[in-house]
């Protein structure tokens, strides 16, 4: 049975593409920052560091909207994982990405206005915004202005442990994104979800 | 640059083979007994050339505001390199003593850094010829050692060690000509625009707009990392100045693995390089966290190795699915 509702005002939808555009943005010149080398020219050093910062301190304001916007539209609701069985649903939805999808089983569970996600999606998203996301804009944040690091930690400087956090939650975030733009191709058809995450609209069987 | 005939017979001296005494005067090199005695004969010029001489004149009536350029902090000359000299082996004989206040020419009674430092100097005249600073008409001239080396202050690199000591007295010598009109003023040419008046002092914030994160830099690192060219590991730092034309713009000199900080900054440092907890220049992360030339090697290899993990799932999952509905189309058909 076909499933079509209006499931995404326009606010997340350009909150949703502004951050996506950002943190390629910051992947791109963060990986050319970090591996810096002669032998391996990607972007101008100089340049990279001018528009990794630009687009930092863009992402911590659009940060600072969507958790705002989250909090008055009621939206961070549909990030929280609703019992009973969260687990068990979990493990449905892992089953059927990695066995049910092959034979063409339906999705199993169906999207509506009050709950947009399925259990892993809900998990992953609040992980991702709330714990991994305010971390490294945080550390980000701290590389800015590094008279808030410690001065020196453990006979090293004290900017490094904070290089290192950032560099791990940068990354977990590139893997977050490799493994949700693949996802996104797992709706009715492979382009559905892309379709929602452009007008709004939510269409398929499930 | 001033050369009189005691330079050159030591010069031909040095040339020859025979000059290589040089007075050195590094700390571990004299003996205490020796220090003791030129710190007491200095004494007596410090009761008047020190602060607590000119806030108490040993003479009534003296006029202590024509000290003021030629004061010494006492603590910071005995810890610096010449602080165990006898004044007297810089400053003439003929002025000490209690025969004060003495003639003003004593001022610029002073040997030069060649009576020294002869070989040393021999060896950087011509990079000194070089820099930006001789190349200027009217510039050269008004250059001593003591421009820039501040011979009642500095301490060399080796007993200073800690970098972000060595970068706070080696930008202080650019940096009070560069970041003060007054000073930058009696050195300055003619302006090439307006012929009769001096040049005007860049603004150093602005001419260094285009270097990320500039202020960060100049705690860190020192202005000659960028301003001199770069030279063989091992071997001391160029003395030719370069200008903005010619500096080192490229940031991966320094921001890579193979960074040239460790033949600059930290080539005294740079023995003791141990890879502590498996860093990548670790010697340079002691003292500055510079993105990518302090890595940890391991850990690089551990987030490629997920990314690309991350990679040939989606790929995999993405192919077998592909396969898999290609399948259950032929056999609907």
């Amino acid at each position: 049975m076909s499933n079509r509702i209006y499931l995404l005002p326009l606010w997340i939808r350009l909150w949703h593409w502004s951050n996506a555009l950002l943190i390629i943005l910051l992947a791109i010149t963060g990986f050319s920052l970090h591996f810096a080398d002669p032998k391996l020219p990607l972007v101008e050093f100089a340049l990279a560091a001018r528009i990794h910062q630009i687009a930092g301190i863009a992402l911590v304001a659009l940060y600072s909207l969507f958790v705002i916007a989250n909090i008055i539209s009621g939206n961070w609701w549909q990030y929280v994982p609703k019992p009973p069985g969260v687990l068990q649903r979990c493990w449905i939805q892992a089953k059927w990405y990695m066995i049910g999808i092959f034979k063409g089983e339906p999705h199993p569970y169906r999207v509506s206005e009050e709950q947009n996600f399925n259990a892993l999606q809900a998990i992953s998203y609040w992980v991702i915004m709330y714990m991994v996301m305010p971390v490294v804009l945080l550390s980000g944040l701290i590389f800015l202005y590094p008279d808030f690091a410690p001065d020196r930690l453990f006979g090293f400087d004290g900017l490094l442990p904070v290089a290192i956090v950032h560099y791990i939650t940068g990354a977990a975030i590139v893997i977050f994104m490799i493994v949700h733009i693949y996802l996104g191709t797992t709706g009715s058809t492979v382009t559905s979800m892309f379709k929602t995450m452009i007008n709004g609209w939510h269409e398929g069987d499930h | 640059m001033f050369i009189n005939w005691r330079q050159i017979l030591t010069r031909l001296l040095l040339i020859a083979g025979i000059g290589g005494g040089v007075a050195w005067t590094a700390h571990a090199e004299v003996d205490t007994a020796t220090i003791e005695k030129n710190r007491k004969a200095n004494e007596v010029c410090f009761t008047c050339h020190s602060a607590a001489g000119i806030a108490r004149p040993p003479k009534a009536g003296m006029d202590m505001s024509k000290l003021k350029d030629s004061r010494v902090d006492t603590h910071v000359f005995n810890g610096s390199d010449h602080g165990v000299m006898d004044c007297r082996e810089c400053h003439s004989k003929n002025y000490y003593g209690e025969n004060y206040p003495h003639d003003p020419a004593g001022k610029t009674a002073t040997s030069p850094c060649t009576e020294c430092h002869a070989a040393k100097v021999l060896r950087l005249e011509p990079q000194f010829n070089a820099s930006v600073h001789a190349k200027i008409q009217g510039v050269k001239e008004k250059f001593t050692c003591n421009t820039c080396h501040n011979a009642h202050v500095n301490v060399v690199q080796k007993r200073l060690k800690d970098p972000a000591k060595i970068v706070a007295q080696d930008n202080h010598g650019c940096l009070e000509c560069h970041n003060s009109n007054e000073t930058f003023a009696k050195f300055a040419p003619d302006n090439e625009k307006t012929p009769g008046q001096k040049k005007i002092r860049p603004d150093i914030d602005t001419i260094h707009e285009w270097l990320p994160n500039a202020k960060a830099h100049w705690k860190a690192v020192r202005c000659i990392e960028c301003h001199t060219p770069e030279v063989a590991e091992g071997k001391m730092l160029s003395h030719e100045i370069l200008n903005k034309e010619k500096a080192e713009k490229k940031c991966l000199s320094c921001h890579s693995s193979d960074s040239s900080l460790k033949t600059r900054l930290y080539r005294h440092l740079v023995k003791d390089e141990q890879q502590r907890l498996g860093f990548t220049n670790s010697v340079i992360l002691s003292n500055s966290y510079v993105i990518g030339a302090t890595r940890h090697p391991l850990l690089d290899k551990a987030i490629i190795g997920l990314v690309l993990l991350a990679l040939a799932g989606v790929l995999t999952h993405g192919v077998i699915r592909l396969i898999a509905a290609l399948r259950r189309k032929g056999k609907k058909q």
